[in-house]
């Protein structure tokens, strides 16, 4: 101990600014990891919360495919009382306005999630506890039979009551869809079971005020079963599938976390992937320090050895400084991962609900699991980084050590070496990128990509000698002494540059290479945008409603838009979710007779669209988006069978078209057909099409006014919508620029830790030179030059092996994860813009070096001998 | 008894829906459910009169074991004395409510609630001194409670009763499936009207009456299935439907009744209301039914003495266990004596009533000869809150 302490814990208490760096990359690395797994973990948390809390003690629920449930059949279910407690309910998303705020700025409701039970039947299912106004738990069976007969009583949460000073009689207006009804408080719920749900954003009804407010009558949402205690959950799953009737279906509640799970896994996955990008820097960070302080401690090995002290001992001492530095590390990186996550909840929050979870992701506590998996990783990882000049500095003979040579053992003939590797690594990797995904995840692609990674690393010492020497030929004629001092200390220090370099240059290699899929993937988006928004408005309804019967545009303000003079043309769009296979996919539909006339899909196959989509009117016959057909291999031509309310129906694939709009699959039939399979029902969505001299703002406007203030219809314009979809595209990659960004600055620290570790050994040279006669601002200069050449080579490399990951991540990546087609784009003026942004940035960190080397003196001379 | 039930409808769903001639828990419906639901619906104008019993209704069978959906409270209450073969002895109970709460909603949804579905199952182990309860609380919704206006024909989703024939069939499974009732009942004597032809007076102010009768005996058959163990029974049962719309008054804090089948063919059923002060309330009454006639007693016409007290060990309230009744007219005197001491029913706190109701045994004398028999015994008002608190 007293020997970690004299040889590494003195040491990197004097380089104390390198160390720091170290620990802090480390750290940065680690919460980076951190800060991903909690922030993807809330995604799904924050759904499954509410859907436990929701589900309280259900251990079953009958649900008909994509579609509610007509009550009526419920008769036929009465078999089910044999199995448990049955309930029906309607479970949908509406908005609550208290009274007070009816004449406000109109944005003061609030999405509340609404359950309608039958609250003779519910309470074994959830817990409500209810309170009197004044927080007391209510005493009267009085107000709470009320709810039976009152078709205004709602009862709202403590949570909620408190945030607008509601209490028991208040009014309140509950907005669903295009209508709005006024209601009155008639209990409040104490913080309990569903009213736990986002914030306490929940209400209660009474099912048969909930079905005639939310104008549903005759059709619930799901019914909910409770098993008889002790019952087998397996078992009476399975007995209750077989005597369902045709187009129910039974299931556990938590199979719908489950597939929400699958849907985000491809997102997850690569930004999972993409935090380790950010590790990997700080590792390598942890291989230079352990490096550096192996070279500058050679002599003391040497004394060591002499002395006595086996190799053993000289490997764990170096070991051990890892180890220090990654304790330190991950023990401040867990936290920062924390604070991290709660701004990448933030960021993605958008891109979530875009992946269909619309619920408040909130992050979850840092348990121990997250912390001991942080050590789990950065520890070992550490050690690894840490083994090869570990080894080396074990490698030394006494001998050795002595010899003036300040690198470690590499001699001209490594690079060649490392050559091979680097073309070795890259068929690796190209071979890689050739592999099928595994499970839908696109492993081997990023198994390829780190092959590239690692190809560039061993390339990187093969690139800096091949300039070392082309320079002394060539370059250094034509530059002045303070340019040609700056290359020759970099040419004599390549092996220790080449770790820094390497780091910078694979952080600015994923930076180039996430740009140009973004900016290919956005100009695609663009495109696609364009060919696909036909219409001039899209009308949809304020609020989506439940799961099985989002809130449709009525039929009167369809007919209202339909009458204003400038409406040429009407299209609506209805849409349910559907399971397939393990997934849940969006069967929707729309007119396909609108559809050729005015467009409005971008078709991918077959070449002759107009043909296959003039053949699909009326039959049963589909069109399934791009994803669709890479996710579950499906082509032109095959036979997709979707699960309807009466049972599975075959449907023909007619084309195949892009949707950027969504990776979990789309499958779309014409409205007759869609009526027809899911029963007649009020689309959500309308695309409205005006005649050719109108304008779209002001026909907007008109029918706005037209409908008055409570219609809460929400009309966009086609630019609008299509500046609205870029804003959501361009925030859903606001998290991956965030963590490249974290890798590019810690990667510069490095360089400035690099430059100053050759200041600093360069001490007897530099005294020199001033001895000759430079001036402090030349000194400052080499340094200076010497960060700015680190920061081009590095550059140069990153722009290469960017270019190359981008294509592995368009091609390989993306179309595994999302199955997306993007179009090859470069975005030049970006990478021009970043790639001098990265210059300025790494000459700068050149500045305390250099000011660090402007310091020394002659005194300094004769400080060591 | 099950903890699941408490919190949303504490004070509904626990209520043991009890008994009987009178039952509390119509009081408790009255004041709870229908008072405000009908000032609800006054305040929507919607309010709808439902029927008051009347002098002149006349009761005709089998039309009237169906349902009055007109009148506001109805039940169908069966509680009998079953025998295995081996000699174990058993009491039951299973009651069908159906309480209106608004005649006309004017909400269309099916789950809109004009009628409440209640029901209550209850068997006693004599010999294993256990006591054990189940109920149901439905609205008719989609279909899974309700009650015939054709037939007699009343379920609450897998409980029923149906007629068959002369047969009322009945059946009920307790959820935990410990308890599973599945009995026929043979009526041995044509229905009793009490009161006058039917029209039972409650109380002092016009209206405060229903409709009722009874059929005292029926010859019982069937299986009762018990923790595990299907055992076959026979026995005899009592039968009382009564409808009608506005019952109690709130000087009627308490009650005793009293259901008795006597060896000698004779069955009895007695009455009283005791007041704050505890007097009588001269609406009180009885009906005995004897081989050669039926005879009706006014308050005036019979004496119930409570004998040895049992104190409830959870509710504190001090039960008579044990009775002696007279009635002259009929040189009746009868001592009876519970079968089981605990059978006490607590409903949650937010009603706070306690009451005891179970089955019982019954000796005495008639005209000087041995009689005996048994029977089923109600009594309220003892633990909690006055029962006049319920009737407003």
């Amino acid at each position: 101990m007293s020997l970690f302490h004299w040889l590494i814990l003195r040491h990197l208490k004097q380089n104390f600014l390198r160390s720091i760096l170290t620990i802090a990359s480390i750290a940065v690395g680690v919460a980076v990891v951190v800060a991903i797994q909690l922030a993807n973990r809330s995604s799904v948390r924050g759904f499954e919360a509410a859907l436990n809390a929701i589900a309280g003690r259900t251990s079953l629920e009958i649900t008909v495919a994509g579609v509610d449930i007509e009550e009526t059949r419920l008769t036929e279910l009465g078999w089910l009382r044999e199995y448990g407690l049955v309930s029906p309910l309607i479970d949908a998303d509406v908005l609550l306005r208290p009274a007070s705020r009816r004449f406000g700025a109109g944005n003061e409701a609030e999405i509340v999630r609404l359950l309608g039970v039958d609250i003779l039947r519910d309470q074994p299912f959830r817990d409500y506890r209810l309170l009197e106004s004044d927080g007391r738990e209510l005493v009267t069976t009085q107000e709470f039979l009320q709810l039976l007969t009152d078709s205004r009583a709602v009862v709202i949460t403590a949570a909620f009551a408190d945030r607008y000073g509601l209490e028991v009689g208040s009014e309140l207006d509950l907005i669903a869809g295009t209508r709005a009804s006024a209601l009155v408080v008639r209990g409040v719920l104490g913080d309990e079971g569903p009213a736990r749900v986002s914030d306490g954003n929940f209400a209660l009804m009474d099912i048969a005020a909930a079905q005639w407010v939310l104008g549903r009558l005759g059709r619930v949402d799901r019914v909910d079963i409770r098993l008889t205690d002790g019952m087998d959950v397996d078992l009476a799953e399975q007995a209750i599938r077989e005597r369902l009737p045709v187009g129910f279906s039974v299931g556990r509640p938590v199979r719908r976390v489950a597939q929400v799970e699958r849907m985000l896994r491809a997102f997850h996955f690569n930004l999972t992937a993409l935090s380790f990008v950010a590790l990997l820097v700080g590792l390598f960070l942890v291989y230079n320090t352990v490096a550096v302080s192996v070279i500058t401690r050679r002599v003391e090995i040497g004394i060591l050895r002499t002395v006595g002290i086996s190799r053993g001992t000289v490997l764990r001492l170096f070991l051990g400084e890892a180890i220090a530095l990654a304790l330190v590390g991950c023990v401040l990186g867990v936290p920062l991962g924390w604070v991290l996550a709660q701004e990448a909840v933030r960021l993605t929050s958008s891109t979530v609900s875009q992946f269909w979870v619309a619920t408040a992701a909130t992050v979850p506590p840092l348990d121990l699991g997250y912390v001991a998996a942080a050590f789990a990783i950065g520890l070992p990882l550490s050690m690894v980084a840490a083994a090869i000049p570990a080894a080396e500095a074990a490698a030394l003979t006494p001998l050795a050590t002595v010899r003036s040579d300040d690198h470690l053992d590499m001699r001209e003939q490594l690079p060649r070496r490392f050559l091979v590797g680097a073309l070795l690594l890259f068929l690796v990797g190209g071979w890689l990128a050739t592999r099928e995904p595994v499970g839908g995840l696109p492993v081997f692609g990023l198994l390829s990509v780190l092959a590239v990674v690692f190809g560039a690393v061993l390339l990187v010492p093969v690139v800096l000698f091949g300039f070392s020497n082309w320079g002394k030929r060539t370059i250094t004629r034509w530059l002045n002494v303070e340019c040609r001092l700056a290359y020759a200390n970099l040419g004599s220090a390549i092996p220790r540059l080449s770790i820094s370099v390497a780091a910078l240059a694979v952080s600015l290699a994923m930076m180039v290479a996430i740009a140009i899929m973004v900016g290919s993937f956005r100009e695609t988006v663009v495109y696609w945008v364009g060919q696909t928004l036909q219409a001039d408005l899209y009308a949809a309804s304020a609020r989506q409603g439940s799961a099985t019967d989002p809130v449709a545009i009525s039929s009167e303000v369809e007919a209202t838009i339909a009458r204003h003079p400038a409406v040429v043309a009407i299209d609506g769009f209805a849409s349910v979710d559907v399971a397939y296979g393990d997934s849940l996919i969006v069967v929707g539909s729309g007119r396909f007779g609108v559809l050729l006339e005015y467009g409005g899909l971008l078709f991918k196959a077959p070449e002759d669209w107009r043909h296959a989509m003039a053949g699909a009117v009326g039959v049963d016959a589909v069109v399934v988006s791009e994803s669709f057909s890479l996710q579950h291999g499906k082509q032109v031509g095959d036979s997709v069978t979707l699960q309807t309310p009466r049972g599975p129906v075959p449907f023909r694939i007619a084309a195949v078209y892009f949707d950027y709009s969504n990776d979990r699959g789309v499958v779309v039939m014409d409205r007759e057909i869609f009526e027809q399979h899911y029963a007649v029902r009020r689309p959500t969505g309308l695309s409205i099409y005006l005649d050719s001299g109108s304008d779209p703002v002001s026909v907007r406007d008109g029918i706005l006014a037209t409908l008055g203030p409570d219609r809460r219809v929400i009309i966009n314009t086609n630019s609008a919508l299509r500046t609205e979809g870029l804003r959501i595209f361009d925030s859903t990659f606001t998290i991956t620029y965030a963590l490249e960004v974290i890798a590019i600055v810690v990667s510069i620290f490095g360089v400035a830790a690099m430059l100053l570790t050759l200041v600093l050994d360069r001490k007897q040279e530099i005294a020199m030179l001033r001895l000759v006669g430079a001036e402090r601002c030349h000194l400052r200069r080499i340094v200076m030059i010497e960060a700015g050449v680190l920061g081009i080579v590095s550059q140069a490399i990153g722009l290469v092996i960017g270019l190359v990951l981008s294509v592995i991540l368009i091609y390989v990546i993306n179309v595994q994860s999302f199955g997306w087609t993007i179009q090859f784009h470069i975005p030049g003026v970006f990478l021009v813009q970043s790639s001098l942004t990265i210059l300025v940035a790494t000459i700068l960190a050149g500045l305390y070096p250099a000011r660090v080397a402007g310091r020394f003196a002659m005194s300094d001379l004769s400080a060591e001998g | 008894m099950r903890r699941d039930g408490g919190r949303l409808l504490s004070g509904c769903r626990r209520v043991r829906v009890r008994r009987e001639s009178l039952g509390w828990q119509v009081a408790v419906f009255l004041g709870v459910v229908a008072v405000p639901a009908m000032l609800l619906h006054a305040q929507e104008g919607n309010q709808t009169e439902w029927k008051a019993a009347t002098p002149s209704y006349t009761l005709a069978f089998p039309r009237d074991h169906a349902s009055h959906p007109d009148y506001k409270i109805e039940w169908w209450y069966y509680t009998g004395n079953l025998l295995t073969s081996d000699a174990r002895r058993f009491g039951y109970q299973l009651t069908f409510f159906r309480i209106g709460v608004d005649p006309n909603p004017i909400n269309p949804s099916r789950w809109a609630v004009r009628d409440l579905y209640m029901a209550h199952l209850a068997v006693t182990d004599v010999d294993g001194q256990t006591h054990q309860v189940a109920e149901r609380l439905n609205r008719d919704g989609v279909g899974w409670a309700g009650a015939s206006t054709e037939t007699l024909h009343v379920w609450n989703e897998n409980w029923s009763i149906l007629l068959d024939g002369d047969t009322h069939i009945l059946r009920a499974t307790t959820d935990d499936r410990m308890v599973r009732l599945d009995l026929q009942l043979e009526p041995l004597k044509a229905a009793v009207l009490h009161g006058d032809a039917g029209y039972s007076r409650k109380g002092a102010a016009a209206g405060n009456a229903s409709h009722y009768y009874s059929l005292t005996r029926l010859r019982t058959s069937g299986t009762l299935q018990l923790n595990g163990a299907t055992l076959n029974v026979e026995g005899q049962s009592w039968m009382d439907h009564e409808f009608g719309t506005s019952f109690l008054e709130p000087s009627q804090v308490g009650w005793d009744w009293f259901s008795i089948q006597l060896n000698d063919d004779t069955d009895v059923m007695v009455y009283v209301f005791r007041h704050p002060d505890g007097s009588i309330d001269p609406h009180s009454s009885g009906t005995v039914v004897g081989t050669s006639g039926i005879t009706r007693l006014g308050a005036g016409d019979y004496q119930l003495v409570p004998g040895r007290v049992w104190e409830s060990p959870t509710s504190g309230a001090a039960y008579p266990v044990e009775w002696k009744i007279e009635i002259p007219q009929s040189d009746l005197v009868l001592n009876v004596a519970a079968a089981v001491d605990a059978q006490e029913l607590h409903t949650d706190r937010s009603t706070g009533v306690i009451y005891w109701e179970g089955t019982i045994d019954v000796t005495g004398t008639r005209a000087g000869k041995q009689v005996w028999g048994s029977g089923y015994l109600e009594m309220t008002g003892y633990a909690g809150r006055p029962m006049s608190e319920f009737f407003r």
